[in-house]
């Protein structure tokens, strides 16, 4: 099961954050966040793609500026996260048309929707690209009517 | 008027400073309380939307949470949409908010746009609380079974999260399961599997009945291989991977504990496990979940060996990632697999040099994992060559498992000290702290490797006389202690080794800015050593430690002192300087063990003070007997003040225990020893407190510092502690050691030896012992009633075992008060002969109710302290005060069956 998603920049500063578990305190999640992004960006590149904390096992993939951390409990498969970040990553680019941390800030409310539809509860459900936008297009182009 | 969210995005990121962020972060937040007051509707999305930019940098914005509830009932999907976004940020942690919300999301539930039940239902699977699940199943429930398989989804894994939260629910839900998984949609079908392993977690009996699935599962998962290419969920070339490893964790669940089912899904299982390629991650994602089920089910070994095979070639891959995740899978297969595994020794090895300190410590495990007898030698060697390469951190791990093995499997002791002096050259400091003492204890057993190693160690020094304190510290240890060995047999062997060369050494090591004063404790007593193993070179010795006299450094200066006076009492040097007894290193792991389980308290420091004081018990003895004038006394009684004051209270209380037992120790012996001038009463004190003394020392201390229990051994020859208080107490020591000296006759000092010598061998003999008496724990059921008088009863119970090694006797002491009086202030002393040694632990209550309606319980351990068969016997004084009146008595018992 997956325990929470966060999208960090480069700087530490979190950009989205999804947490599936709940008992977390305003302060404890900044500690958290704050202490596995440290963990995170101290990490070569030749090292492995997972580390370690507290209970949790946290699987992180950097693309360009952002890096993508997912924690998961024990039984989770850690190369098939691996796969789901890289689904979520093409998800956005395929939405944000080659997604940088800007469109991240600008429209967090779409990410949250791109990333509920593709995962809920801690959960996958949906890894079609497609089937994943197709509801967002569908929102787009009502608001443009409206406009 | 509030900005726009673009515009507080922008001025957060033109920021400089977190200060900065916090003013405008402060200024907003008061702006959009202003407008929630107004209750402006057409700014409340805006807001929402900006509390959320505000909560994801880690600011307060509680007072949004109600805004998000008017937002969702709204009826537009814009606002909706930013609601429902709110709900499962900002409201998340609030249970009664939460609760609030259920009715709205009801009505969505039931509304007849579908993108619209979405949203509640994806709010619903975020942060659902059991309540609102309990009330909103029925419609869950309705929704699975929707035509949409965009709710049906949905829904599918807020019925997880109720089964998760309300598993008596679980039943509503489990008729569901074959139509999910019988859809065409793989995001249906991927939910509906994960719907049946949440079932199968919280009802295993449930498994029974859905391995009646793993036909259709197999067949779900052969197409998926077999399909090819499919434009919709193709991933680099595979098929939905996500449905494919949540097929085989389904398998994996279904499959254990069940042959039948197990050999249904062998065939897919090995076409997984063979044709897969390792290049891509997504193969080996699924690779691995194969890997996983086929290690959990009841496959054959032929499939099990498939699957070690297919980790072992994740390992000779390029990617970290999978060799993360098969070493870590190897790990959990150590126990069932360890024939295959060894198999792949060469490959695991290799992991030892990968750039990945993560990488790299799964390894070690593993290789640690697969030692036995036969590849202890070579995989040993394996660990010490990546050894110099290793940072430090990872340097104390790789020791720590070498000494491990050397422990667990030695094929024979010379190699044992050969690794061991391996670890001691390369790992510098990074070892672990009993490698000295493994080291000593396999010398001291083993004579013939004594000259060995002491010749390598010297001439290691000799060549690089620069290496880490350990090392250092341990080979003065042996040269000093098995010097003569070292002289006699090099001298036949035709090696150059001499003495003069040997204490020039010393001297060096001694002088060098990089020795620390620790190791010059070792340096020192080597020298010292010297001169009893080896005749002729007093003189020099004597030069090399007298500058030590005025060392900065009191521990040492103290010792020096010590051995420099030593030289002037030849009679008590050699005894003393004898060679070191064997250590038994079983006495020493259960000591450690007990001492854990005990009483975290009690550390070195406590022990320290433990010996400290009894050996001030000797030296009161001592002036007793020879009645030494007062002043001396005052003196004595002062450094026991100091003593009290640096322990605990606690410590304090037994110790005043411990006094008022001497006491009665002294009754029990029918003299008074204060004033008598009888040598043998002497002897007697002098041996049993050297005695404890002894069995203290190599009970504490022995496996923990060697420098340490030299000091104890020699400080107690003297009649001084070596305990490192202060500097006037250092020079009382100092004054009384003289006074002694001078004091004591010849005849002493051979009594004194002869006590060394008996302690020694005690020693030895109680190791022996130890064995037979370990298994001897019989139980004596019957408790005998000692005292009965005034409607008061103590009975005692006993039974025979052993504590640290020693043999012991423990009793419960149980007073009942069966009269009609309160009994109060009640005190049990307990005195034993002088060979014994009695604890007694403190009493549950200091009142007994009348009438039989309570009852104190003591613990009782005698310990034997003399190797000899004792008849035990208590004297009991007991203390109680019964209707206004105290009493105190002393009792004899003498009718207990155990002889020991």
């Amino acid at each position: 099961m997956i325990k929470f998603i966060l999208i960090v920049n480069k700087l530490g500063q979190t950009r989205l954050a999804q947490y599936y578990t709940t008992g977390l305190s305003i302060n404890q999640r900044v500690a958290l966040e704050n202490e596995i992004t440290r963990r995170c960006l101290s990490r070569k590149d030749k090292e492995c793609s997972f580390l370690e904390f507290r209970d949790l096992k946290v699987i992180y993939r950097r693309y360009a500026s952002l890096f993508f951390l997912v924690g998961v409990d024990e039984e989770e498969n850690e190369l098939g996260i691996l796969e789901f970040i890289h689904c979520l990553v093409e998800t956005l680019d395929r939405y944000f048309e080659n997604v940088c941390e800007l469109d991240l800030m600008f429209n967090i409310d779409k990410a949250y929707m791109i990333l509920d539809e593709m995962a809920l509860n801690g959960n996958i459900i949906e890894t079609n690209k497609k089937t994943v936008i197709a509801p967002l297009h569908i929102i787009d182009q009502v608001s443009k009517k409206l406009k | 008027m509030s900005m726009q969210v673009r515009d507080l995005i922008k001025a957060v990121r033109g920021c400089k400073t977190q200060q900065k962020i916090r003013e405008v972060i402060t200024r907003e937040s008061a702006l959009i309380r202003n407008s929630f007051r107004k209750e402006d509707k057409i700014n409340r999305p805006r807001n929402i939307y900006k509390l959320i930019y505000i909560h994801m940098l880690g600011f307060p914005s509680e007072f949004g949470q109600l805004e998000c509830l008017k937002l969702i009932a709204s009826p537009s999907y814009i606002g909706k949409r930013i609601g429902y976004l709110g709900l499962s940020i900002l409201v998340k942690e609030n249970q009664e908010v939460l609760f609030m919300s259920t009715n709205i999301i009801r009505n969505d539930l039931s509304s007849e746009d579908r993108y619209i039940v979405g949203l509640a239902l994806a709010a619903l699977g975020n942060i659902g609380s059991s309540e609102m699940l309990r009330d909103l199943a029925p419609e869950i429930e309705k929704l699975m079974e929707s035509e949409s398989s965009y709710l049906k989804k949905k829904a599918t894994l807020v019925a997880i999260r109720t089964i998760r939260l309300v598993p008596e629910s679980v039943d509503r839900f489990i008729g569901k399961v074959r139509t999910l998984i019988g859809e065409k949609n793989h995001g249906v079908v991927l939910t509906g599997l994960q719907l049946v392993l949440s079932i199968v977690k919280t009802e295993p009996e449930t498994i029974v009945k859905f391995r009646k699935l793993v036909p259709g599962l197999v067949r779900m998962l052969k197409s998926l291989i077999n399909s090819g290419y499919s434009s919709e969920y193709d991933f680099r070339g595979t098929a939905d991977p996500f449905l494919q490893y949540n097929i085989l964790r389904l398998l994996r669940y279904l499959g254990e504990g069940s042959k039948k089912s197990s050999k249904l899904m062998a065939d897919i299982l090995t076409q997984v496990g063979t044709s897969g390629g390792i290049t891509k991650n997504v193969e080996i994602a699924i690779l691995y979940e194969a890997v996983l089920t086929i290690l959990s089910i009841e496959s054959d070994s032929k499939l099990r060996v498939t699957a070690i095979n297919t980790l072992s070639r994740f390992l000779s891959g390029r990617h970290n990632n999978s060799k993360y995740v098969a070493l870590n899978t190897l790990l959990k297969a150590v126990n069932t697999e360890p024939k295959s595994l060894k198999r792949h020794r060469k490959v695991i090895v290799e992991c030892l040099k990968d750039q990945d300190i993560s990488i790299r410590r799964r390894a070690l495990d593993l290789v640690f994992g697969i030692m036995d007898k036969q590849n202890v030698e070579s995989l040993t060697q394996e660990l010490l060559d990546c050894l110099p390469k290793a940072e430090n951190e990872f340097r104390y791990d790789i020791t720590a498992k070498i000494c491990t093995a050397i422990e667990k499997f030695p094929p024979n002791d010379k190699w044992q000290i050969d690794t061991l002096i391996k670890v001691l050259t390369i790992g510098g400091q990074y070892i672990r702290d009993d490698v000295s003492s493994m080291m000593t204890s396999v010398i001291g057993r083993n004579p013939d490797l004594q000259y060995y190693t002491s010749k390598k160690l010297f001439n290691i020094l000799l060549n690089d006389r620069y290496r880490n304190q350990t090392f250092l510290q341990v080979s003065s240890w042996v040269i000093g202690e098995y010097g003569d060995i070292l002289m006699q047999k090099s001298e036949k062997d035709g090696e150059l080794i001499t003495t003069t060369q040997a204490l020039d050494l010393f001297q060096i090591l001694l002088e060098s800015s990089r020795t620390t004063d620790g190791t010059k404790y070792y340096i020192l007593t080597a020298l010292i050593k010297f001169s009893t193993r080896i005749e002729g070179h007093d003189e020099l010795i004597k030069k090399i430690i007298k500058p030590y006299r005025e060392h900065v450094n009191v521990e040492l200066q103290q010792r020096a002192c010590e051995f420099f006076l030593l030289f002037d009492y030849s009679e008590i040097r050699d005894p003393i300087l004898d060679r070191m007894p064997v250590f038994v290193e079983k006495e020493i792991e259960l000591e450690i063990e007990e001492e854990i389980s005990e009483n975290n308290n009690k550390g070195m420091n406590y022990n320290l003070q433990e010996n400290t004081h009894t050996i001030q018990n000797q030296i009161n003895n001592i002036q007793n007997i020879q009645n030494i004038p007062n002043v001396q006394n005052t003196q004595n009684t002062e450094m026991n003040e100091l003593l009290m004051l640096n322990t605990d209270t606690k410590k304090t209380q037994t110790q005043n225990k411990q006094d008022s037992l001497n006491f009665l120790k002294e009754i029990f012996n029918g003299s008074s020893s204060s004033n008598t001038n009888n040598m043998n009463n002497m002897n007697n004190n002098m041996n049993n407190n050297m005695n404890n003394n002894m069995n203290n020392n190599m009970n504490n201390n022995g496996g923990q510092d060697l420098g340490l229990d030299l000091g104890l051994g020699l400080g107690l020859g003297l009649g001084l502690g070596m305990n490192n208080q202060s500097q006037r107490q250092n020079q009382n020591k100092m004054q009384m050691q003289k006074q002694q000296n001078q004091n004591q006759t010849i005849n002493q000092n051979k009594n004194q030896n002869q006590n060394q010598r008996q302690v020694q061998n005690q020693s030895q003999n109680k190791s022996q012992n130890q064995n037979q008496n370990q298994n001897q724990s019989k139980v004596q059921n019957q408790p005998i009633i000692v005292y009965e008088k005034n409607g008061m009863k103590i009975e005692m119970n006993f039974k025979v075992g052993n504590i640290r090694g020693a043999p012991a006797v423990m009793s419960i002491i149980k007073t009942t008060n069966s009269s009609p009086l309160l009994i109060s202030n009640y005190l049990l002393q307990v005195a034993v002969p002088k060979t014994l040694k009695a604890q007694l632990s403190q009493p549950s209550g200091q009142n007994i109710p009348p009438n039989g309606n309570g009852s104190i319980n003591q613990q009782l351990q005698i310990i034997k302290m003399v190797n000899q068969k004792t008849q035990l016997a208590i004297l009991l004084r007991i203390n109680y005060v019964i209707n206004g009146q105290k009493i105190v008595e002393n009792k004899e018992v003498s009718n207990i069956p155990i002889i020991f």
